[in-house]
């Protein structure tokens, strides 16, 4: 049976992957957080974690119930 | 939350720091009422389809002024030595380039549909359309839903592991059951569709709870949104008038966890055991079942939700002078069963069209296989408003409750 290259798998998964194929994005720390942008649940108007560059931000996630 | 929006309210009254908030929420309006009772005045974002792809909350982040990551896990106690006395350098050690969120078109609060929708098409994969139900799910309202919950089901389909996808598809199924377009059964695919998510990832906790929302006591940890009637309480109180809630949460919303289910009153009797009272073969009400989670285990509980509605191609209304509307379930042998009469609370008005929402949980016995079917049925006074009668009615309800083996992992099913 013919042996398959390694860098060949490796292209093959690398293709295959994108983004939101990998694992939940997680925050690490001594990375940069990646930018998102969401409604405002006060007006409906986007906000993006970017518009705070420049400013120290506490991201705190939570629910209402 | 109360204690680091009280413990940081000085850093961000000089300035010093930014709360930002992201709520892992379906309703938006009840985060505004959350954040009006608790007075967090720092801006809360709207996450509905865990897009930031969080598996538990809460979650807290120190990210300093270039935008890195410097704690995952801060202490209010040492927070202003360890971050917010520290100038630090743009120094980040990679990280995710790309944005979690669809980029929105410059000073627009829509996405490029047209770009997205080519997109999708032209390379055709899961994480294509998944992509584009993100951005109509996120930005493009209850108009957009058909077309998200599309996008989202060819994302399943050609990913049928794409855990992300199928909890999305269940957000938008349960948003279109809350909205004038709702169809029969969104509500049951929601359940569904998160049940298959759960499946793939069993300790995503975000996941977790929007069934748990909805499911029996037996199963919550906790109630969630008990804390709404006291909220307005006290606003009142302060003066304030509490901000309006499109859907109020009840039942299963506001329900206490319980240990073990009680016995059902003993007095309760059927309050049509022949069968007599005419039925509604004009079809004025109809009925809907959703069944919470989508199938139980031997010895487990579910959640069944009956709602009744005027079909909205009759001209028929509720006829609330008599007595208020029962629902009667006869559980199967070695069922056990909250409540088998319920009644719906009575309305003021003399007559009226709200859709009425009754729910009870049943456990099943640990011999439980295979699928049963419960008899129920509603009886209500209903007016015609074509022939002008008002009449006393019956609608038969079956409900299928459909079990799992004991020891295997649990298969919900899709929307039919």
């Amino acid at each position: 049976m013919r042996r398959i290259e390694p860098f060949l798998v490796m292209l093959v998964v690398l293709a295959a992957a994108t983004p939101s194929d990998a694992v939940p994005y997680e925050p690490k720390v001594g990375q940069r957080h990646a930018d998102f942008t969401l409604p405002n649940t006060a007006t409906g108007k986007p906000v993006a974690l970017s518009d705070f560059r420049g400013k120290k931000v506490l991201l705190i996630q939570f629910a209402s119930w | 939350m109360p204690v680091w929006h009280e413990g940081t309210a000085k850093w961000v009254k000089d300035g010093k720091l930014v709360l930002l908030g992201v709520t892992q929420e379906q309703h938006a309006d009840r985060c505004r009422l959350l954040a009006q009772w608790k007075g967090f005045d720092w801006p809360i974002l709207h996450d509905p389809i865990n897009v930031l792809e969080a598996t538990a909350v809460p979650l807290l982040v120190a990210i300093d002024e270039h935008g890195i990551v410097r704690s995952t896990r801060p202490a209010l106690a040492t927070f202003q030595a360890d971050f917010l006395d520290k100038t630090f350098t743009d120094d980040a050690k990679g990280g995710r380039a790309n944005r979690i969120t669809p980029a929105l078109k410059d000073g627009e609060r829509s996405p490029d549909w047209d770009a997205l929708r080519a997109r999708a098409k032209e390379v055709g994969d899961a994480a294509t359309w998944r992509e584009l139900g993100d951005a109509l799910a996120l930005w493009g309202g209850d108009k957009h839903l058909d077309e998200a919950l599309d996008a989202y089901g060819r994302a399943a389909q050609l990913d049928p592991k794409d855990g992300p996808a199928l909890f999305r598809l269940g957000v938008c199924y349960r948003q279109r059951s809350e909205t004038t377009g709702h169809r029969p059964g969104d509500f049951q695919a929601a359940i569904a569709a998160w049940g298959r998510a759960l499946d793939l990832d069993p300790n995503q906790y975000i996941w977790r709870r929007r069934i748990q929302q909805y499911g029996p006591r037996l199963d919550k940890p906790y109630a969630f949104y008990d804390w709404v009637e006291t909220a307005e309480k006290d606003i009142r109180v302060r003066g304030e008038k509490p901000l309006p809630l499109a859907v109020r949460p009840g039942g299963a919303e506001i329900a206490q966890p319980l240990k073990a289910l009680p016995a059902p009153p003993a007095e309760a009797r059927n309050p049509d055991p022949d069968g007599k009272v005419h039925r509604d073969k004009d079809g004025l009400i109809q009925a809907e079942v959703t069944v919470v989670p989508a199938r139980v285990r031997p010895g487990q509980a579910v959640r069944i939700h009956v709602v009744l509605r005027l079909d909205p191609k009759q001209q028929a209304h509720w006829n609330n002078e008599a007595e208020p509307l029962r629902l009667w379930v006869e559980p199967p042998a070695g069922w056990q069963i909250s409540e088998r009469l319920l009644q719906a609370p009575a309305v003021r008005e003399a007559v009226s069209g709200e859709e009425r929402a009754l729910d009870f949980e049943i456990k099943a016995p640990k011999e439980a296989q295979d699928k049963v079917r419960l008899d129920a049925f509603a009886l209500y006074n209903v007016c015609d408003d074509k022939g002008g009668q008002c009449r006393f009615l019956r609608l038969d309800v079956p409900i299928d409750v459909r079990t799992l083996p004991a020891d295997n992992p649990s298969k919900a099913e899709d929307k039919k």
